[in-house]
C-alpha cells in the first residue's frame, strides 16, 4: 500500500495543485458547524471534526437535480456531470456507505448514469476518526474508525501532518502524481497511526444486530411499531441525513416557459411518499412508515444485496427532533 | 427541581387512575446526554418514568391535534381520547391556539402547568464545553457543570447555555392551567423582543439578504413544519399539486417561498416555542422571522398568542376601525 505524509503546513499549496484538475471539497468552519465546502488554497481547513452534518451522498444524488428539458425537439436529457471532484476529510462511515449506495445505482442491470458519472469522477480521501461521538456504532455494523471501504485514499490525523495511504488505482495514481508536495512517512509516523486506529475503536457502545432480519420479517405485523413510532414527528431528518437512504420521485415541473423532469429524494416518512393518484394511501400510519425505514435497511437490504444499509454514523439519532434512536429501536424489536 | 418531577408524576398518575384521561403527554429521560423526550403514559404504572427537568425542551403540543383525528385506517365510530399535557408555558399557550383553531376539543385536554427556569440548549452546552458533552449538572451560584466525553469538566454560567427562546420569554410562570405545579418559575424577559432590534435596524435590502444567506441552508426536511404545533395543515401548501405552487426540489426560489409560506402563517399564532429551532438539523435561525411576524401582529393589533382563550385571533375577526397602515397602494 502506497504511503505519504504530507505536512499541514504544505495543504494550500496541495489544495492549489489539486484544484488545477480538479474541484477541491475539505472540511471547512461554516455557520452551521464544519462542514464539506469547497476549498481554496488559502482556506484554513478544520481538522478537528465529529462529522459533518450532511452525509457525502449530495454529491453523487443530490437533493434535486433537472435529469431533462423538454425543448423545440422533444424531450432531451440532460447529460451526466463530468465534473471531477476530490472530497477530502469524508469519515471512514460515509465512504463506506458509497459501497452500498453503488450496489443499487451501479447494479449489473441497472445503471444509473448520472450516480454513476459522479462516482466515476471522485476521488474520495477519507479521514479516520480519532474521538466517536456518542452516537457513533460504526464497530457493529461491520465499519470501524479507520475503515478503508469505499476510500481511494485514506488519511489519518497525526498533528503537524496527514499520513495518507493509497487503496485503490486511482488512489496510486494521485499520490503519484502530487508526491512532489509529500515525503516518505517515518516509523514514529506509522506507529503513531496504529496507536491512535487502536485507541478510537475501544470509545464505541455495541449495538446486536444479529439475526437482525429475520427478526424483522418475524415483527412485520407487531404492536411494537405503533408504540416506538408515536413519538415521530414524521419529518425527512433521518432520511435526508441518512449516508445510505436513496429514494427519490421524478416529478414534472414548468418553469416559465421551460418543462423540465427533476430528480428529487423523497422520505418514506412522509405520507405523500406513498400516496397514490387515486387518493389511496397504503401507509396511512407513521408505525407502518417507520417500519418500512427500519425494513428497508435492515431487512429488505440484506435480502437484495446481502448488506445492512448503515454505517452507524448516528446522524439520525443526533438530529432527530424526538430522539428516536435508532439502537434502542432495534433493541425493541420482538425477539 | 426534583420535588417538581414528583408533584407532576402524582398529577400524573391521579389523572391516570381516576380514568379522567386516557393518556398523559409528558417527558422521560432521552438515549443522549442532555435530551429528554416525549413520553406517551396510559397507565398509572407508566408514570414512573415520567420526568422534569432543564432539557424537557420538545413542545408537546404538536402531538395533540394527530391525537384528535380518527386514524384513516380505522371503521365505525371512534372516541377522541382524553389527554393530559405536561405543559410548560409557552406549549400551554400553543395548546389554547389549538383549541381557538377548532384543532382540539377543549373538554378532551388538560393541561398540567410546570413551572419553568427555561430550557438548556444542548448546542450552546456543547460550544461551552468546547468538546462532546456527556452530561450537565446544575451546580450553586447558577452555575452549570459540564463533563466530557474525554473526561474533562468545563463550568458555565446557566444562562448562558439556555435556549434564546427561554431567555426573552416573557410568560415563564405557569398560568391559567387545569393543575398548575406549584415552583419558581424565572423572571419574565423584560424585552421578549430583543434580539429582533438588530434586525430591524437593516434596510430592506440588507434584511432580504439575511433572510435568504440563513434559509439557503435548508434542506427541506420539514422537520421545522412537523415539529411545529401551528403546522397541522393535512395537506401543507408547499404538498399541494392541484394547483402546484412550488418545485420539489432544493432550488433557492422553491426553498424560499416554503418558509415565506410558513413564516406568514405564523402570523399571529406563534408562540415563540422555539420547536422549529431545535428541530432544524441545520441551525436555521428560523424565530428570528416568525418572531418579527409575531411582532407586527402585536403591534398592529394589541394580539399576543395563546394568552387567553376568549380573545379572539386577529385573523379571525374583522373590525371597522383595525389597523390598515401597512396596506399600500400602488
Amino acid at each position: 500500500m502506497p504511503q505519504a505524509s504530507l505536512r499541514k503546513e504544505h495543504f494550500g499549496k496541495f489544495v492549489a495543485a489539486v484544484s488545477k484538475g480538479r474541484k477541491f471539497f475539505g472540511p471547512l468552519e461554516c455557520s452551521d458547524g464544519v462542514q464539506l465546502a469547497e476549498l481554496s488554497p488559502q482556506d484554513v481547513p478544520a481538522f478537528e471534526y465529529g462529522n459533518f452534518t450532511l452525509p457525502p451522498k449530495r454529491f453523487f444524488l443530490p437533493r434535486s437535480e433537472v435529469i431533462a428539458v423538454h425543448g423545440p425537439g422533444g424531450m432531451a436529457a440532460t447529460p451526466p456531470s463530468q465534473e471531477r471532484v476530490v472530497l477530502f476529510g469524508v469519515r471512514p462511515c460515509d465512504a463506506m456507505s458509497l459501497t452500498y449506495m453503488d450496489k443499487v445505482f451501479i447494479d449489473e442491470t441497472y445503471v444509473d448514469p448520472y450516480y454513476r458519472s459522479r462516482r466515476e469522477n471522485t476521488l474520495i480521501i477519507t479521514l479516520a476518526c480519532r474521538q466517536p461521538a456518542v452516537t457513533c456504532f460504526c464497530a457493529s455494523v461491520k465499519g470501524c474508525p479507520a475503515g478503508t471501504a469505499g476510500a481511494d485514499i485514506a488519511a489519518s490525523d497525526l498533528g503537524d501532518a496527514l499520513l495518507l495511504e493509497s487503496i485503490t488505482d486511482a488512489g496510486h495514481a494521485f499520490l503519484a502524481e502530487h508526491a512532489g508536495l509529500m515525503g516518505k512517512p517515518s516509523t514514529a509516523q506509522l506507529k503513531a497511526r496504529d496507536s491512535q486506529h487502536a485507541d478510537a475503536g475501544k470509545k464505541m457502545s455495541p449495538v446486536d444486530v444479529e439475526k437482525l432480519p429475520a427478526r424483522l420479517q418475524a415483527a412485520f405485523e407487531s404492536k411494537t411499531w405503533d408504540d416506538i413510532s408515536q413519538r415521530c414527528l414524521g419529518c425527512g431528518v433521518c432520511t435526508f441525513l441518512c449516508p445510505t437512504c436513496h429514494c427519490f420521485g421524478l416529478h414534472d415541473e414548468q418553469v416559465g416557459p421551460v418543462q423540465r423532469r427533476v430528480r428529487a429524494q423523497d422520505a418514506c416518512a412522509f405520507p405523500t411518499f406513498t400516496l397514490e393518484a387515486s387518493g389511496h394511501n397504503p401507509r396511512t400510519r407513521q408505525g407502518a412508515r417507520m417500519r418500512q425505514r427500519v425494513m428497508h435497511k435492515f431487512c429488505y437490504a440484506a435480502e437484495n444485496f446481502g448488506e445492512l444499509f448503515c454505517v452507524g454514523c448516528g446522524r439520525c439519532i443526533r438530529s432527530c427532533p424526538a430522539n428516536l434512536d435508532i439502537r434502542q429501536t432495534l433493541a425493541e424489536v420482538p425477539e | 427541581m426534583h420535588e417538581v418531577e414528583i408533584k407532576m408524576r402524582e398529577a400524573a398518575r391521579t389523572l391516570l387512575e381516576s380514568g379522567k384521561v386516557d393518556l398523559v403527554l409528558g417527558f422521560e429521560q432521552g438515549s443522549l446526554p442532555l435530551r429528554m423526550r416525549p413520553c406517551f403514559a396510559r397507565n398509572a404504572g407508566a408514570t414512573v418514568g415520567l420526568v422534569w427537568n432543564d432539557f424537557c425542551a420538545n413542545n408537546l403540543a404538536a402531538y395533540l391535534p394527530g391525537l384528535f383525528q380518527k386514524p384513516a385506517d380505522v371503521r365505525g365510530s371512534w372516541t377522541a381520547p382524553t389527554v393530559a399535557v405536561v405543559a410548560k408555558r409557552c406549549d400551554a399557550r400553543s395548546v389554547i391556539e389549538l383549541i381557538k383553531e377548532n384543532q382540539i376539543p377543549r373538554q378532551n385536554v388538560v393541561l398540567i402547568g410546570m413551572p419553568c427556569q427555561g430550557m438548556v440548549d444542548p448546542r450552546k452546552a456543547q460550544e461551552a464545553a468546547g468538546a462532546n458533552v456527556t452530561a450537565c449538572k446544575m451546580a450553586p451560584d447558577k452555575q452549570v457543570e459540564l463533563t466530557t466525553a474525554e473526561g474533562g469538566v468545563a463550568m458555565s454560567p446557566r444562562e448562558a447555555i439556555l435556549a434564546d427562546a427561554c431567555l426573552e420569554c416573557a410568560t415563564p410562570a405557569p398560568q391559567g392551567a387545569d393543575v398548575e405545579i406549584p415552583g419558581p418559575s424565572r423572571p419574565s424577559a423584560a424585552n421578549p423582543y430583543g434580539r429582533l432590534s438588530e434586525f430591524e435596524s437593516l434596510t430592506a435590502r440588507e434584511r432580504w439578504d439575511a433572510f435568504v444567506g440563513e434559509i439557503s441552508k435548508c434542506i427541506r426536511c420539514y422537520a421545522c413544519r412537523q415539529a411545529c404545533p401551528n403546522c397541522y395543515c393535512k395537506t401543507c401548501f408547499i404538498e399541494q399539486s392541484k394547483p402546484t405552487w412550488a418545485g420539489v426540489g432544493d432550488e433557492l426560489s422553491d426553498v424560499l417561498l416554503f418558509h415565506i409560506g410558513r413564516i406568514f402563517h405564523q402570523a399571529g399564532r406563534c408562540v415563540g416555542c422555539d420547536a422549529c429551532v431545535r428541530a432544524c438539523p441545520k441551525n436555521i435561525d428560523l424565530r428570528l422571522f416568525t418572531r418579527k411576524i409575531v411582532k407586527d401582529v402585536q403591534e398592529l393589533f394589541g394580539y399576543v398568542p395563546g394568552m387567553s382563550l376568549d380573545e379572539q385571533p386577529p385573523l379571525c375577526t374583522f373590525k371597522e376601525d383595525d389597523n390598515e397602515s401597512f396596506i399600500t397602494h400602488p
